[in-house]
Protein backbone atom coordinates (compact mmCIF):
# COMPACT_ATOMS: atom_id res chain seq x y z
CA UNK A 1 0.00 0.00 0.00
CA UNK A 2 2.56 2.50 0.70
CA UNK A 3 5.21 2.47 -2.39
CA UNK A 4 8.75 3.99 -1.61
CA UNK A 5 8.13 6.94 -2.93
CA UNK A 6 4.41 7.87 -1.36
CA UNK A 7 5.68 6.79 1.90
CA UNK A 8 7.39 10.06 2.60
CA UNK A 9 4.62 12.18 1.34
CA UNK A 10 1.58 10.53 1.32
CA UNK A 11 1.16 9.91 5.31
CA UNK A 12 1.59 13.82 5.87
CA UNK A 13 -1.07 14.97 4.09
CA UNK A 14 -3.33 12.28 5.35
CA UNK A 15 -2.17 12.97 9.23
CA UNK A 16 -2.98 16.22 8.71
CA UNK A 17 -6.38 15.83 7.12
CA UNK A 18 -7.29 13.61 9.44
CA UNK A 19 -6.18 15.73 12.74
CA UNK A 20 -7.89 18.59 11.18
CA UNK A 21 -11.19 16.69 10.58
CA UNK A 22 -10.63 15.11 14.42
CA UNK A 23 -10.23 18.48 15.97
CA UNK A 24 -13.25 20.28 13.72
CA UNK A 25 -14.86 16.66 14.52
CA UNK A 26 -14.72 17.01 18.38
CA UNK A 27 -15.78 20.94 18.13
CA UNK A 28 -19.09 20.05 16.57
CA UNK A 29 -19.71 17.10 18.98
CA UNK A 30 -18.77 19.54 21.58
CA UNK A 31 -21.20 22.61 20.50
CA UNK A 32 -23.95 20.01 19.13
CA UNK A 33 -23.55 16.78 21.62
CA UNK A 34 -20.96 16.49 24.58
CA UNK A 35 -21.47 20.24 26.07
CA UNK A 36 -25.61 20.34 26.38
CA UNK A 37 -25.74 16.80 27.35
CA UNK A 38 -22.47 17.10 30.40
CA UNK A 39 -25.34 20.57 31.07
CA UNK A 40 -28.06 18.46 31.05
CA UNK A 41 -26.32 15.73 33.32
CA UNK A 42 -25.03 18.10 35.22
CA UNK A 43 -28.84 19.80 35.85
CA UNK A 44 -29.85 16.31 36.43
CA UNK A 45 -27.36 15.37 39.27
CA UNK A 46 -27.69 18.69 41.22
CA UNK A 47 -31.67 18.36 40.70
CA UNK A 48 -31.76 14.98 42.25
CA UNK A 49 -28.94 16.53 45.15
CA UNK A 50 -31.19 19.26 45.33
CA UNK A 51 -34.22 17.35 45.85
CA UNK A 52 -32.94 14.94 48.43
CA UNK A 53 -32.18 17.93 50.44
CA UNK A 54 -35.29 19.63 49.89
CA UNK A 55 -36.77 16.33 51.18
CA UNK A 56 -34.22 15.92 54.14
CA UNK A 57 -35.28 19.19 55.00
CA UNK A 58 -38.63 18.95 54.70
CA UNK A 59 -38.48 16.17 56.76
CA UNK A 60 -36.59 17.58 59.83
CA UNK A 61 -39.29 20.58 59.46
CA UNK A 62 -42.04 18.34 59.69
CA UNK A 63 -40.31 16.94 62.47
CA UNK A 64 -39.55 20.03 64.30
CA UNK A 65 -43.69 20.89 63.88
CA UNK A 66 -44.88 17.48 64.99
CA UNK A 67 -42.35 18.12 68.43
CA UNK A 68 -43.44 21.58 68.54
CA UNK A 69 -46.99 20.47 68.33
CA UNK A 70 -46.52 18.13 71.07
CA UNK A 71 -44.83 20.60 73.58
CA UNK A 72 -47.16 23.24 72.78
CA UNK A 73 -50.03 20.39 73.28
CA UNK A 74 -48.27 19.29 76.83
CA UNK A 75 -48.38 22.79 77.87
CA UNK A 76 -51.80 23.78 76.88
CA UNK A 77 -52.31 20.60 78.71
CA UNK A 78 -50.79 22.06 82.04
CA UNK A 79 -52.32 25.05 81.15
CA UNK A 80 -55.95 24.03 81.48
CA UNK A 81 -54.89 21.82 84.66
CA UNK A 82 -54.12 24.80 86.61
CA UNK A 83 -56.77 26.88 85.50
CA UNK A 84 -59.75 24.72 86.45
CA UNK A 85 -57.32 23.77 90.10
CA UNK A 86 -57.01 27.44 89.97
CA UNK A 87 -60.58 27.91 89.90
CA UNK A 88 -61.45 25.54 92.00
CA UNK A 89 -58.82 27.12 94.63
CA UNK A 90 -60.45 30.08 94.41
CA UNK A 91 -63.81 29.36 94.52
CA UNK A 92 -63.10 27.51 97.61
CA UNK A 93 -61.44 30.53 98.88
CA UNK A 94 -64.10 32.33 97.72
CA UNK A 95 -66.89 29.86 99.62
CA UNK A 96 -64.58 29.97 102.75
CA UNK A 97 -65.19 33.45 103.00
CA UNK A 98 -68.71 33.77 102.30
CA UNK A 99 -69.73 31.49 104.32
CA UNK A 100 -67.09 33.12 107.06
CA UNK A 101 -68.82 35.92 106.46
CA UNK A 102 -72.75 34.81 106.63
CA UNK A 103 -71.58 33.45 109.92
CA UNK A 104 -70.01 36.40 111.28
CA UNK A 105 -73.11 38.67 110.39
CA UNK A 106 -75.42 35.89 112.16
CA UNK A 107 -73.25 36.09 115.02
CA UNK A 108 -73.74 39.67 115.09
CA UNK A 109 -77.27 39.68 114.27
CA UNK A 110 -77.94 37.35 116.89
CA UNK A 111 -75.59 39.25 119.14
CA UNK A 112 -77.81 42.46 118.40
CA UNK A 113 -81.43 40.51 118.64
CA UNK A 114 -80.11 39.12 122.00
CA UNK A 115 -78.80 42.57 123.38
CA UNK A 116 -81.67 44.57 121.82
CA UNK A 117 -83.94 41.79 123.58
CA UNK A 118 -82.24 42.03 126.93
CA UNK A 119 -83.05 46.05 126.92
CA UNK A 120 -86.17 45.70 126.12
CA UNK A 121 -86.49 43.28 128.73
CA UNK A 122 -85.13 45.32 131.10
CA UNK A 123 -86.97 48.21 129.77
CA UNK A 124 -89.94 46.32 130.03
CA UNK A 125 -89.14 45.14 133.56
CA UNK A 126 -88.16 48.77 135.05
CA UNK A 127 -91.03 50.08 133.69
CA UNK A 128 -92.96 48.11 134.95
CA UNK A 129 -91.71 48.14 138.13
CA UNK A 130 -91.94 52.01 138.52
CA UNK A 131 -95.86 51.63 136.87
CA UNK A 132 -96.17 48.86 139.86
CA UNK A 133 -94.88 50.71 142.07
CA UNK A 134 -96.66 53.66 141.15
CA UNK A 135 -99.94 51.88 140.92
CA UNK A 136 -99.29 49.45 144.24
CA UNK A 137 -99.49 53.38 145.83
CA UNK A 138 -102.48 54.42 144.51
CA UNK A 139 -103.90 51.18 145.35
CA UNK A 140 -102.50 51.43 148.99
CA UNK A 141 -103.53 55.05 149.49
CA UNK A 142 -106.96 54.26 147.72
CA UNK A 143 -107.17 51.72 150.18
CA UNK A 144 -105.95 53.43 153.57
CA UNK A 145 -107.65 56.22 152.38
CA UNK A 146 -104.65 57.90 153.67
CA UNK A 147 -102.15 59.60 152.25
CA UNK A 148 -99.11 57.76 151.55
CA UNK A 149 -95.97 59.02 150.54
CA UNK A 150 -94.19 57.46 147.37
CA UNK A 151 -91.02 57.90 148.23
CA UNK A 152 -91.68 56.46 152.21
CA UNK A 153 -92.92 53.49 150.64
CA UNK A 154 -90.23 53.46 147.70
CA UNK A 155 -88.17 51.08 149.66
CA UNK A 156 -90.96 48.34 151.14
CA UNK A 157 -92.07 48.14 147.45
CA UNK A 158 -88.86 47.86 145.97
CA UNK A 159 -88.73 44.89 148.99
CA UNK A 160 -91.70 43.18 147.85
CA UNK A 161 -90.56 43.23 144.28
CA UNK A 162 -87.34 41.75 144.45
CA UNK A 163 -89.62 38.62 146.51
CA UNK A 164 -91.74 38.78 143.99
CA UNK A 165 -88.42 38.65 141.61
CA UNK A 166 -86.94 35.38 143.07
CA UNK A 167 -89.88 33.36 143.78
CA UNK B 1 -2.78 -4.52 0.25
CA UNK B 2 -1.85 -3.81 -3.36
CA UNK B 3 -4.89 -2.11 -4.65
CA UNK B 4 -4.62 0.99 -6.23
CA UNK B 5 -5.26 4.53 -4.80
CA UNK B 6 -6.29 7.47 -5.69
CA UNK B 7 -4.26 10.69 -4.94
CA UNK B 8 -3.60 14.53 -5.35
CA UNK B 9 -1.38 16.71 -4.44
CA UNK B 10 -2.45 20.18 -2.55
CA UNK B 11 0.06 22.40 -0.85
CA UNK B 12 3.01 19.87 -1.73
CA UNK B 13 1.57 17.81 0.53
CA UNK B 14 -0.19 14.43 -0.84
CA UNK B 15 -3.64 13.29 -0.18
CA UNK B 16 -5.42 10.16 -0.58
CA UNK B 17 -9.15 9.90 -1.71
CA UNK B 18 -10.20 6.73 0.40
CA UNK B 19 -8.85 7.93 3.82
CA UNK B 20 -10.14 11.34 3.00
CA UNK B 21 -14.02 10.61 1.61
CA UNK B 22 -14.30 7.49 4.34
CA UNK B 23 -13.03 9.64 7.40
CA UNK B 24 -15.01 12.46 5.90
CA UNK B 25 -18.39 9.86 6.01
CA UNK B 26 -17.76 8.53 9.36
CA UNK B 27 -17.29 11.75 10.82
CA UNK B 28 -21.11 13.03 8.89
CA UNK B 29 -22.41 10.25 10.01
CA UNK B 30 -21.22 10.77 13.95
CA UNK B 31 -22.20 14.31 13.37
CA UNK B 32 -25.95 13.28 11.73
CA UNK B 33 -26.70 10.37 14.78
CA UNK B 34 -25.27 13.47 17.39
CA UNK B 35 -27.90 15.71 16.08
CA UNK B 36 -30.54 13.63 15.84
CA UNK B 37 -30.19 11.99 19.14
CA UNK B 38 -30.02 15.52 20.66
CA UNK B 39 -32.93 17.13 19.92
CA UNK B 40 -34.76 18.73 22.70
CA UNK B 41 -32.80 17.92 25.44
CA UNK B 42 -33.84 18.12 28.85
CA UNK B 43 -33.53 17.27 32.27
CA UNK B 44 -36.35 14.55 31.92
CA UNK B 45 -34.72 12.47 28.90
CA UNK B 46 -36.83 11.00 26.22
CA UNK B 47 -36.11 7.47 24.26
CA UNK B 48 -33.11 8.90 21.70
CA UNK B 49 -31.84 11.45 24.58
CA UNK B 50 -31.18 8.15 26.56
CA UNK B 51 -29.41 6.69 23.67
CA UNK B 52 -26.84 9.32 23.46
CA UNK B 53 -26.63 9.78 27.06
CA UNK B 54 -25.65 5.91 27.36
CA UNK B 55 -23.35 6.70 25.14
CA UNK B 56 -21.52 9.27 27.40
CA UNK B 57 -22.06 7.53 30.28
CA UNK B 58 -20.05 4.77 28.83
CA UNK B 59 -16.98 6.47 27.69
CA UNK B 60 -17.18 8.90 31.13
CA UNK B 61 -17.27 5.44 33.12
CA UNK B 62 -13.98 4.49 30.92
CA UNK B 63 -12.64 8.16 31.90
CA UNK B 64 -13.36 8.23 35.54
CA UNK B 65 -12.16 4.53 36.18
CA UNK B 66 -9.11 5.71 35.84
CA UNK B 67 -8.44 9.44 35.92
CA UNK B 68 -8.47 12.49 38.90
CA UNK B 69 -12.26 13.95 38.60
CA UNK B 70 -10.08 16.62 36.87
CA UNK B 71 -8.61 15.12 34.18
CA UNK B 72 -11.66 13.13 33.77
CA UNK B 73 -13.47 16.35 33.17
CA UNK B 74 -10.71 17.77 30.85
CA UNK B 75 -10.32 13.63 28.82
CA UNK B 76 -14.24 13.26 28.62
CA UNK B 77 -15.02 15.14 25.47
CA UNK B 78 -12.16 13.62 23.61
CA UNK B 79 -12.77 10.15 25.11
CA UNK B 80 -16.79 10.81 23.86
CA UNK B 81 -15.51 12.03 20.30
CA UNK B 82 -12.50 9.20 19.78
CA UNK B 83 -14.66 6.02 20.86
CA UNK B 84 -18.01 7.36 18.79
CA UNK B 85 -15.49 7.85 15.58
CA UNK B 86 -13.86 4.67 15.93
CA UNK B 87 -17.11 2.89 16.57
CA UNK B 88 -18.57 4.13 13.58
CA UNK B 89 -15.62 3.98 11.69
CA UNK B 90 -14.93 0.25 12.31
CA UNK B 91 -18.51 -0.58 12.00
CA UNK B 92 -19.06 1.04 8.67
CA UNK B 93 -16.83 -0.49 6.65
CA UNK B 94 -18.77 -3.43 7.15
CA UNK B 95 -22.21 -2.49 6.22
CA UNK B 96 -20.51 -0.21 3.21
CA UNK B 97 -17.90 -0.75 1.05
CA UNK B 98 -17.53 1.40 -2.54
CA UNK B 99 -15.38 0.52 -5.45
CA UNK B 100 -15.14 2.43 -8.56
CA UNK B 101 -14.39 0.49 -11.97
CA UNK B 102 -11.10 2.23 -11.66
CA UNK B 103 -10.43 -0.42 -8.82
CA UNK B 104 -10.04 1.62 -6.09
CA UNK B 105 -12.15 1.19 -3.05
CA UNK B 106 -13.22 4.97 -2.42
CA UNK B 107 -15.75 4.00 1.15
CA UNK B 108 -14.08 1.57 3.23
CA UNK B 109 -13.27 1.51 6.98
CA UNK B 110 -11.28 4.62 7.79
CA UNK B 111 -9.77 2.60 10.57
CA UNK B 112 -8.41 -0.04 8.34
CA UNK B 113 -5.51 2.32 7.19
CA UNK B 114 -2.82 2.06 9.37
CA UNK B 115 -1.83 5.67 8.80
CA UNK B 116 -5.12 6.40 10.10
CA UNK B 117 -4.77 4.23 13.28
CA UNK B 118 -1.50 6.05 13.78
CA UNK B 119 -2.66 9.34 13.43
CA UNK B 120 -5.69 8.68 16.29
CA UNK B 121 -2.59 6.87 18.09
CA UNK B 122 -0.66 10.04 17.63
CA UNK B 123 -3.51 12.17 18.55
CA UNK B 124 -4.26 9.65 22.19
CA UNK B 125 -0.51 10.13 23.29
CA UNK B 126 -0.16 13.71 22.38
CA UNK B 127 -3.08 14.24 24.65
CA UNK B 128 -1.56 11.76 27.00
CA UNK B 129 2.01 13.33 27.06
CA UNK B 130 0.12 16.87 27.27
CA UNK B 131 -1.80 15.49 30.90
CA UNK B 132 1.15 14.22 31.76
CA UNK B 133 2.94 17.24 32.40
CA UNK B 134 0.24 19.57 32.98
CA UNK B 135 0.11 16.71 36.13
CA UNK B 136 3.65 16.62 36.95
CA UNK B 137 5.02 19.39 35.69
CA UNK B 138 8.15 19.47 33.03
CA UNK B 139 10.35 17.74 35.01
CA UNK B 140 8.33 15.26 36.63
CA UNK B 141 7.18 14.26 33.80
CA UNK B 142 10.53 13.26 32.09
CA UNK B 143 11.10 11.33 35.60
CA UNK B 144 7.81 10.30 35.60
CA UNK B 145 7.90 8.59 32.09
CA UNK B 146 12.08 7.57 31.80
CA UNK B 147 13.11 6.81 35.24
CA UNK B 148 10.41 5.51 37.78
CA UNK B 149 10.66 2.88 38.98
CA UNK B 150 14.56 2.82 38.77
CA UNK B 151 16.53 5.68 36.51
CA UNK B 152 18.75 1.78 34.95
CA UNK B 153 15.08 1.36 33.52
CA UNK B 154 15.48 4.37 31.36
CA UNK B 155 16.62 2.21 28.03
CA UNK B 156 13.45 -0.49 28.84
CA UNK B 157 11.07 2.82 29.29
CA UNK B 158 12.55 4.51 26.21
CA UNK B 159 11.12 0.93 24.48
CA UNK B 160 7.83 1.12 26.28
CA UNK B 161 6.82 4.45 24.82
CA UNK B 162 7.58 3.52 21.09
CA UNK B 163 6.13 0.16 21.95
CA UNK B 164 3.04 2.28 23.10
CA UNK B 165 2.76 4.24 19.80
CA UNK B 166 2.65 0.93 17.83
CA UNK B 167 0.44 -1.31 20.13
CA UNK B 168 -1.94 1.38 19.99
CA UNK B 169 -2.21 2.20 16.51
CA UNK B 170 -1.81 -1.43 15.41
CA UNK B 171 -4.37 -3.33 17.11
CA UNK B 172 -6.76 -1.20 15.88
CA UNK B 173 -5.86 -1.05 12.37
CA UNK B 174 -4.92 -5.31 12.58
CA UNK B 175 -8.45 -6.23 13.75
CA UNK B 176 -10.37 -3.76 11.69
CA UNK B 177 -8.18 -4.47 8.63
CA UNK B 178 -8.33 -7.96 8.91
CA UNK B 179 -12.06 -8.03 9.52
CA UNK B 180 -12.50 -6.35 6.53
CA UNK B 181 -10.02 -8.67 4.46
CA UNK B 182 -11.64 -11.55 4.97
CA UNK B 183 -14.87 -10.06 4.48
CA UNK B 184 -14.05 -9.56 0.85
CA UNK B 185 -12.46 -12.74 0.67
CA UNK B 186 -15.37 -14.51 1.53
CA UNK B 187 -17.28 -12.16 -0.46
CA UNK B 188 -15.46 -12.72 -3.41
CA UNK B 189 -15.32 -16.21 -3.36
CA UNK B 190 -19.37 -15.74 -3.72
CA UNK B 191 -19.06 -14.51 -7.01
CA UNK B 192 -15.27 -15.46 -8.32
CA UNK B 193 -15.71 -14.87 -12.25
CA UNK B 194 -16.25 -18.05 -14.01
CA UNK B 195 -15.93 -20.27 -11.24
CA UNK B 196 -19.58 -19.66 -9.95
CA UNK B 197 -20.50 -22.91 -7.97
CA UNK B 198 -24.00 -22.99 -6.08
CA UNK B 199 -23.00 -25.35 -3.52
CA UNK B 200 -19.98 -22.51 -2.70
CA UNK B 201 -22.24 -19.86 -2.24
CA UNK B 202 -24.96 -21.21 -0.44
CA UNK B 203 -22.05 -22.23 2.28
CA UNK B 204 -20.57 -19.31 2.36
CA UNK B 205 -23.09 -17.15 2.80
CA UNK B 206 -23.39 -18.13 6.34
CA UNK B 207 -20.38 -17.58 6.97
CA UNK B 208 -19.98 -14.64 5.72
CA UNK B 209 -22.93 -13.63 8.06
CA UNK B 210 -20.98 -15.05 11.08
CA UNK B 211 -17.62 -13.34 10.19
CA UNK B 212 -19.84 -10.13 9.81
CA UNK B 213 -21.42 -10.24 12.93
CA UNK B 214 -18.31 -11.40 14.94
CA UNK B 215 -16.49 -8.14 13.08
CA UNK B 216 -19.02 -5.92 14.34
CA UNK B 217 -18.32 -6.86 17.88
CA UNK B 218 -14.55 -6.79 17.35
CA UNK B 219 -15.14 -3.45 16.04
CA UNK B 220 -16.84 -2.05 19.08
CA UNK B 221 -14.30 -3.94 21.63
CA UNK B 222 -11.50 -2.62 19.72
CA UNK B 223 -12.88 1.42 19.87
CA UNK B 224 -13.48 0.54 23.41
CA UNK B 225 -9.93 -0.80 24.04
CA UNK B 226 -8.48 2.05 21.95
CA UNK B 227 -10.25 4.77 24.58
CA UNK B 228 -9.23 2.43 27.66
CA UNK B 229 -5.56 2.39 26.77
CA UNK B 230 -5.70 6.21 26.12
CA UNK B 231 -6.65 6.48 29.79
CA UNK B 232 -4.45 4.09 30.73
CA UNK B 233 -1.84 6.51 28.88
CA UNK B 234 -2.52 9.41 30.72
CA UNK B 235 -2.93 7.63 33.97
CA UNK B 236 0.51 6.12 33.79
CA UNK B 237 2.40 9.58 32.36
CA UNK B 238 0.50 11.29 35.25
CA UNK B 239 2.05 9.26 37.85
CA UNK B 240 -1.36 8.10 39.34
CA UNK B 241 -0.88 4.72 39.01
Amino acid sequence: MLGTTTLAALPLGNMLFIIIAFLLLMLILKKVAYGPLTKVLDERADKISSDIDGAEAARQEAEELASQRQAELAETRQNATKVVSDAKASAQKQSDLIVAAANDRAASVSQQAQTDAQKLKEDAISGAKNDVAALSVAIASKLMQKELSLNDQQALIDAYISDLETK
Amino acid sequence: MDDPTATFKFLGLTFDWTTIISTLLAMAIVIIVSIVLTRKLSVKPNKRQNAIEYLLDFTNGIVDGQLTKKQARQFGLFAFTLFFFIVVSNEMGLLLQFKLGDGVTYIKSPTADPIVTMTLAIMSLMVAHGMGVQELGFKGYIKNMFFTPYSWMLPLNIIEQLANFLTLSLRLFGNIFAGEMLLTLVANSLAWPGHFNGLWSVLALPIEMVWQGFSLFIGGIQAYVFVILTGVFISQLSGNE
